[in-house]
């Protein structure tokens, strides 16, 4: 569940650390990102083999985890159809079994494949395509080779509009409370929508990044972890957690010296982990380390809430969290 | 004991006033619940243009009221599990009348007048079985406790007058345990709603949707003129089952599910806290605090759009679109795709808002 938040009083103009948090970080994010998934296409479009695709996956993995929990503006419906995760019934899967099967003309066409399940696009496509040892083995000019570069062709197009998207959105968060701003009535409203992400991203790593492949004490569930077929689990964990932070150094009015000791642990909990895919938690002892580095993140958050939420008069939502 | 005889003696002076109308109270178009930044709670008449009409003070948090149709009168229910309700003079801000569910019953937030402002009907359920009661109370002699007619299902919630004199209750499904709301039979749960004419024959006439939809509670309604009636359900099943959180109910009890595509209904989180009409009645929206976002369609359930705000659920009628409150303290006027601000106060603004 994503943490929701209110603003009580407080009406100190804070949009400092907004634009900073638009400007040096998300904006250039989404460039990055938009520029790696061309890439990823562009080759996808010269040699669409798995072993020939690889890097250029990974490289827009990378570009992309930074901004995986940033749920606002353009990428709250986005974020879905670029990385829908995690797929509790395996409709990404049976999706794409089933075009393979059927040599489905809309998995050869970028724009046709922009109806498909939001679970057969994007990364997590990629993730089975290019790493499950029964799809990954195709040939060029195959099907299935054809679908990776449709695939990747539909995650570049996601990419650009995503990039355009934010021009809008970042113009009106470092807006907020101007006339005739309908999305941020004040700037209150933009730090707390930018934190809300810092907060929620930290505590989806903790609860599901890793609370999904833990699963219970004695049964773990390593095939439950994020992107686990392309070593991207636990990457995607560290890039959650510095995004977080970055946003936070940018929207506190100092230093965060709490917030920084804790990362520092969350480092060393990272730094202790063997396999980035976390196949090995049959192991107590690699069981124990990811346990250690989720309790690394909740010390992280409740850090964060003390030295930039709570300055800021933030508490959790009055009517997300109540309900009726 | 002297406090208590002042208290009715203030009570029996109130209720020898002449009643005051509408304009009287500042003439507001709306009423909504909120919280106040020290941590109290208060009942708010809002204008068309976002101004307050008046404002007061509540014991504790409010959830829906209703307004008389006539008289400057409110009621507002306490949220659950409801002990009170508070019958509000908003003319003289004062309170007319405090009612207490008769023993073995609490109010479940919401109620309406019936025959002319005569009547009042208040949303109940047996704090035992959570079996649904529509409470009665004669206005006219004082909100005495007339009688209750069964609502024909489990924990009921929201309820609308329909221009026949019938009222359609939306019987939620969910039993709760009476002291604390926590949820007590999720996998057995059958919400529906049920048409009952509560002045006559008392009879529920029960629909249910399809049993796949057994754990989609059904909570809000809102009436269009024309008796189609918008539902919204808040799905209480696997949360990675999508399934449709408004349904529209046609005067001659048709019901049609209104679909949106797959990420925006991913979008909603399984939930709609409120539902509402245009007003002009041509589309119908329900909004999403969990999910921060406000869905609209049409009135055969397609789809049109959505607008985002955190915390948004309330929503009524405005003009031709609608008028939306948050948890921020924003009231906003949505029409067609466009959000324009209206007015932002700091308070919470509590999950609906009452069209008077």
């Amino acid at each position: 569940m994503r943490l929701a938040l209110a603003l009580t009083l407080l009406a100190t103009p804070a949009l400092a650390g907004v634009e900073e948090a638009v400007n040096a970080w998300i904006l250039p994010g989404v460039a990055a990102f938009a520029e790696s998934a061309g890439t990823l296409a562009r080759s996808a479009a010269g040699d669409c083999t798995a072993d020939a695709l690889r890097p250029a996956y990974l490289a827009a993995w990378e570009a992309w985890a930074p901004l995986a929990d940033i749920r606002l503006g353009p990428s709250e419906a986005g974020a879905l159809s670029i990385a829908y995760w995690p797929d509790e019934r395996g409709a990404g899967a049976r999706t794409l079994r089933g075009l393979i099967a059927a040599e489905d003309p809309a998995g050869l066409d970028p724009v046709a494949y922009a109806e498909v399940s939001a679970a057969a696009r994007g990364f997590p496509a990629l993730d089975l395509l290019l790493g499950d040892p029964d799809l990954s083995g195709y040939s060029g000019g195959s099907y299935a080779c054809r679908l990776v570069q449709t695939v990747a062709a539909d995650l570049a197009v996601q990419a650009e509009a995503l990039a355009e998207g934010w021009q809008a959105e970042a113009q009106a968060l470092t807006t907020a409370g101007a006339e005739g701003n309908a999305e941020y009535l004040s700037p209150d409203e933009a730090f707390r929508a930018i934190y809300t992400q810092a907060l929620s991203g930290l505590e989806f790593s903790a609860d599901t990044r890793l609370g999904r492949p833990l699963g219970e004490p004695g049964t773990p569930r390593p095939t439950r972890a994020e992107a686990w077929r392309s070593g991207r689990s636990l990457p995607n964990v560290a890039a959650s957690v510095e995004s977080a932070v970055g946003l936070a150094r940018e929207l506190a009015d100092g230093p965060i010296p709490a917030t920084e000791a804790a990362l520092d642990q969350v480092h060393h909990a990272e730094a202790a982990i063997d396999d980035p895919s976390f196949q090995d938690l049959a192991d107590p002892t690699a069981r124990l380390k990811l346990e250690i580095l989720q309790q690394r993140i909740r010390a992280l958050i409740d850090a964060m809430e003390a030295e930039v939420g709570n300055p800021r008069g933030l508490q959790p939502g009055f009517n997300s969290r109540d309900g009726d | 004991m002297a406090t208590r005889r002042g208290f009715l003696a203030s009570l029996l002076a109130a209720a020898s006033l002449p009643s005051l109308g509408w304009a009287e109270a500042g003439s507001p178009s709306h009423l909504a619940c909120a919280g106040d930044p020290d941590g109290t709670f208060s009942l708010h008449g809002l204008r068309s243009d976002g101004t307050e009409a008046f404002r007061l003070p509540l014991p504790a948090r409010g959830h829906a009221g209703c307004g008389h149709p006539t008289e400057a009168l409110a009621v507002v229910f306490a949220r659950r599990p409801g002990t009170f309700a508070l019958v509000l003079d908003c003319a003289r801000g004062t309170v007319r009348r405090r009612l207490s569910p008769p023993e073995g019953r609490a109010f479940n937030g919401h109620g309406t007048f019936l025959a002319g402002g005569a009547v009042l009907a208040t949303s109940e359920q047996a704090t035992g079985t959570s079996e649904g009661v529509l409470g009665l109370w004669d206005v006219e002699g004082g909100f005495r406790r007339m009688g209750e007619v069964p609502t024909g299902g489990v924990g009921p919630h929201d309820l609308k007058r329909l221009e026949s004199g019938q009222v359609l209750v939306a019987n939620g499904g969910i039993a709760t345990d009476p002291t604390d709301r926590t949820k007590l039979n999720i996998a057995t749960m059958r919400p529906n709603l049920s048409l009952l004419d509560p002045l006559g024959d008392g009879v529920a006439e029960v629909t249910e949707l399809s049993p796949d939809l057994h754990q989609a509670s059904i909570r809000h309604l809102a009436l269009r003129a024309d008796g189609t009636v918008g539902f919204a359900m808040q799905w209480e099943g696997d949360p990675d089952v999508l399934v449709p959180l408004l349904g529209l109910r046609a005067s001659d009890g048709t019901i049609t599910l209104a679909q949106p595509p797959e990420a925006e209904a991913r979008l909603m989180q399984g939930y709609a806290g409120s539902v509402a009409w245009s007003g002009d009645g041509i589309e119908v929206a329900i909004t999403s605090p969990k999910g921060g976002r406000i869905q609209r369609f049409d009135a055969q359930g397609r789809f049109l759009g959505h607008a985002s705000r955190p915390e948004v659920c309330g929503i009524a009628p405005l003009g031709t679109g609608f008028l939306l409150s948050d948890g921020l303290g924003g009231l906003l006027a949505l029409q067609g795709d466009e959000v324009r601000p209206l007015a932002r106060a700091e308070v919470a603004w509590d999950n609906h808002v009452v069209t008077l």
